[in-house]
């Protein structure tokens, strides 16, 4: 037999696509050639084959081999996951395996030199583009490949022990039955965070209603500490979320957790070195998800905020609108899911200090310092915290903080009565929807008429201010209306961010 | 042949000799006590201005609409004449009849807190309001603030004549604007008051100008009040050369935790005479308008009880709500309801996320938090 048709899959962003791999052995110079548009990983896969076949025993065929990637999209192929299906296709047309003792498997995984089986990135798309056949993938990678596909999965060690099963000469391995492993989270608990009681509401609110939040205050105030703590007060992912996001960290290659599926809302924090490529995905030709697509359905957290280069944080802006990146390059385009809850820290201003009388900036220099900072950036964010270094007595005098679990019950109820209401969070709610779903009691209203008038809230900044005070009002179990207090503390905490002077006899 | 004898007016000709290097400042000064400017450019300095420079100047001055005066002259500065370090030639535009007012000098950090500019502006709108002229340097921050106070009250009275009259001395050349963004206030200082400086028109503000600025600053002044300095700001170099004048150096009280305060706090410390309210500088002037003019009048409504007693436990601090939660022991929810009562009502303010409170009115000013039970937290 000289030509074979296997089944494998590539990879593009977060989605994976089937990939005939058709390959004929035929007269001529001894030679091994891969068409099809294949990437560089790809054509080396010639090289990982044959040394896999031959420390494994298995014969190389010395004659002209040629290889074609054939998928409908005519796209260029990238990564190391096809070279177990290469390899098995080498084995039928030497007639080494037998067509239809291959015909119900696709392969997925990469070649050792030594024969071993090694996992990929992406183990989870691409196991769900093959649709009607069992999957081979490492044995490494199995229990990924088993958490969110309906399909018949086997994992294997290395390639001889995958010819003796195709041969019939082994069983396949039998992994445990999954059972719904609930891992125990090692998360840091929010009772550690001593003081800091408007951070720690403003933190709870972010999380009852995804509001964008940023802290500002000086080194070492504990903007990290909060930060990563505000991951450990969403609730668990729903299922189809926690699918999402196990998709997004298979394609991105790290590590799931113990049960396999990404069942707690992620936790990111990029260093702010970080690329833009890096942060909204790309790079490589299958289009690595970046750090907001791993955020997703958790926490992006961007400490020093105004370290980052300009171009990173403005690419922020359209998926922070539509929960969605879409990148597009030459050869290909894909829409990445980007839903993240993003906490931002920064310093108020040059000196680190920023509280007045402590602050040696004057006004030119701290406004120098904001304007790093885009203003369509700054007005995503819902809830603008100053956060201060705790003194020490005052530290010690504190009542200890409630913990966690306390406050994510509290996030929990709060985000069923927003999703009851209006079938999303507080911060997604529509302008047109808020007199329906946020109505005012009448101080309410005055308080926030009063702001407008004084041209301290613009017209967006309004309708923000009424979706956190909702939030509030939902955390006090208050379903109604909205009061005067919610809408105080809603102010309370969207500070503004340029240094203020106002409310006087003279200025007025 | 070049003698610039042809060209009789004496002010161009002291600003041509303000601009020659060759010619020391001190130098100068001594001259003009026998001479005038123009015996000086023929008989005593080695390189006489050239016609070529008067004309330049000439037109350079009146491009930018600058006036000229040097000692000897009419109009010089009488309380500059005896200084012992006075500038032979000034640069001027306004009025110089704003000298003839009572003048007091408001001076204070470039980086001052919310409290310290509602604190100057205030003070500064009281004063002018009772015709006193204020006289201030045009930086950033507290002097800005200085004279947006008597902005105010200029904007507001339809005859400024009992007004008191806005005084800047600045370091660079007039039509050098520094910082920019005050340049409105430049303006409105120059058209309804008195802009001065000693350096020549395209002077750039050159850091060790600033200092020498403060020395005329301070001369002309007969208090000098420092609404919030650091210990070694260039407020307190005013300071010294206003107590080497014997001048009356005043200061207003900060809480001790504001590092902005220190400087004010330390002259205090040392004895110096406490500002609350505009009282007190008129009776340092020797003055006692009470009866003559409107008490103060605040248009603010009255602070609730518990509010009151809130702003009091602030102590002039500037704190987060988060340390007001801890210096309080009130409730988050609570505590930023009652501070939003009190911003709507314009008794405390959000500096960038600091609340800072605004003059708690008492009978003796803006800034006392007499009467009140303070709460401060052990």
């Amino acid at each position: 037999m000289a030509f074979v048709s296997l089944r494998s899959a590539t990879l593009l962003g977060v989605q994976g696509a089937p990939v005939e791999i058709e390959i004929h052995l035929g007269m001529g110079l001894p030679g091994f050639t891969i068409v099809g548009q294949p990437d560089e990983s790809c054509r080396e896969s010639r090289d990982r084959v044959r040394a896999a076949l031959l420390s494994c025993d298995l014969p190389w065929p010395n004659r002209r081999i040629t290889v074609n990637l054939a998928n409908g999209a005519n796209e260029r192929k990238g990564g190391a996951g096809l070279d177990v299906a290469i390899a098995i296709g080498l084995l039928v047309v030497q007639e080494m395996l037998t067509a239809e003792a291959v015909a119900p498997y696709a392969f997925i995984g990469e070649l050792g030199l030594d024969g071993s089986l090694r996992g990929v990135a992406g183990v989870v798309p691409l196991v769900a583009a093959i649709d009607d056949r069992i999957v081979v993938v490492p044995k490494a990678v199995l229990r990924e490949a088993r958490v969110v596909s309906q399909h018949t999965v086997r994992g294997v060690a290395s390639l001889s022990e995958l010819v003796q099963c195709l041969r019939g000469e082994q069983q396949w391995y039998q992994p445990e039955p999954l059972t719904s492993i609930r891992e125990e989270y090692e998360q840091s608990d929010m009772a550690d965070v001593r003081g800091q009681s408007a951070a720690r509401h403003a933190c709870e609110i972010a999380a009852a209603g995804a509001h964008h939040l940023l802290l500002v205050g000086p080194p070492g105030a504990g903007k990290s500490m909060l930060a990563q703590r505000l991951a450990g007060i969403l609730p668990d992912l729903s299922d189809t979320d926690a699918v999402t996001s196990t998709i997004v960290h298979s394609a991105a290659h790290i590590a799931l957790p113990q049960s396999g599926l990404v069942s707690r809302p992620p936790f990111r924090a990029p260093h702010h070195s970080t690329s833009l490529v890096a942060m909204v995905g790309g790079g490589t030709s299958a289009l690595r998800p970046g750090e907001i697509s791993l955020a997703t359905n958790g926490v992006l957290f961007l400490d020093e905020l105004g370290e980052f280069a300009p171009s990173v944080l403005d690419a922020l802006r359209q998926p922070l609108e539509e929960g969605v990146v879409r990148i597009a390059r030459a050869r290909s385009s894909v829409s990445l899911p980007a839903k993240f809850l993003l906490i931002a820290a920064t310093n108020p201003c040059p000196c680190g200090e920023g509280a007045p009388g402590i602050c040696v900036c004057d006004d030119r220099a701290k406004q120098k310092y904001l304007r790093r900072f885009s203003g369509p950036l700054l007005d995503r964010f819902d809830l603008r915290v100053a956060v201060t270094r705790p003194h020490v007595d005052e530290l010690l005098a504190a009542q200890p903080s409630e913990s966690s679990q306390q406050i994510a019950a509290r996030v929990m109820r709060a985000r069923q009565y927003a999703l009851q209401r209006g079938g999303c969070l507080n911060s997604a709610l529509p302008a047109d929807m808020l007199d329906v779903h946020a109505p005012l009691t009448e101080g309410a209203a005055k308080l926030l008429r009063n702001h407008l008038e004084r041209g301290r809230l613009s017209g967006r900044g309004y309708h923000r201010v009424r979706r956190v005070a909702r939030t509030i009002a939902d955390l006090h179990s208050e379903q109604e209306h909205v009061e005067e207090k919610h809408v105080a503390v809603a102010l309370a905490l969207r500070v503004g961010v340029q240094p203020q002077f106002s409310g006087d006899r003279v200025a007025q | 042949m070049n003698k610039p004898t042809s060209i009789d007016d004496e002010c161009v000709i002291a600003a041509v000799l303000a601009t020659k290097a060759s010619v020391k400042s001190r130098a100068l000064s001594h001259m003009l006590d026998r001479f005038t400017p123009s015996q000086i450019a023929s008989h005593h300095i080695e390189h006489p201005p050239t016609l070529q420079e008067c004309e330049r100047m000439a037109d350079r001055l009146e491009l930018t609409a600058m006036n000229v005066t040097y000692v000897g002259a009419r109009d010089y500065p009488t309380m500059l004449l005896s200084d012992p370090s006075r500038s032979p030639v000034l640069f001027w535009r306004g009025d110089m009849t704003a000298l003839q007012q009572r003048r007091v000098g408001v001076v204070g950090t470039r980086s001052a807190t919310a409290a310290g500019r509602y604190m100057a502006s205030h003070l500064s709108f009281d004063l002018a309001e009772r015709g006193i002229a204020i006289v201030s340097g045009l930086a950033r921050g507290v002097d800005a603030w200085a004279h947006k106070g008597v902005s105010v009250a200029h904007m507001r009275k339809s005859s400024p004549t009992t007004l008191g009259i806005p005084v800047g001395v600045v370091a660079s050349g007039l039509d050098v604007v520094y910082p920019k963004e005050n340049l409105e206030l430049w303006n409105f200082v120059s058209e309804f008051g008195l802009l001065l400086s000693e350096s020549p028109p395209g002077t750039a503000p050159e850091a060790y100008r600033f200092p020498m600025r403060n020395r005329i600053l301070a001369a002309l002044s007969e208090v000098l009040v420092v609404v919030e300095s650091r210990a070694a700001g260039g407020s307190m170099i005013t300071v010294e050369e206003a107590q080497k004048r014997d001048i009356t150096v005043m200061a207003v009280p900060g809480s001790p935790r504001n590092t902005s305060s220190a400087g004010t706090n330390l002259l205090l410390q040392q004895g110096c005479a406490p500002v609350v309210g505009v009282d007190d500088v008129l009776v340092a002037l020797g003055l006692d308008t009470r009866s003559e003019h409107p008490p103060i009048f605040d248009s603010r409504p009255p602070l609730l009880a518990q509010d009151a007693a809130l702003a009091a436990t602030m102590a002039g601090d500037a704190l987060t709500l988060d340390q007001l939660v801890l210096r309080t022991r009130r409730d988050v929810l609570d505590l930023a309801f009652a501070l939003g009562r009190m911003e709507s009502l314009g008794w405390v303010v959000n500096n960038g996320g600091w609340w800072e409170v605004l003059g708690v009115q008492s009978q003796s000013g803006y800034g006392g938090f007499h009467g009140i039970e303070s709460h401060v937290g052990d």
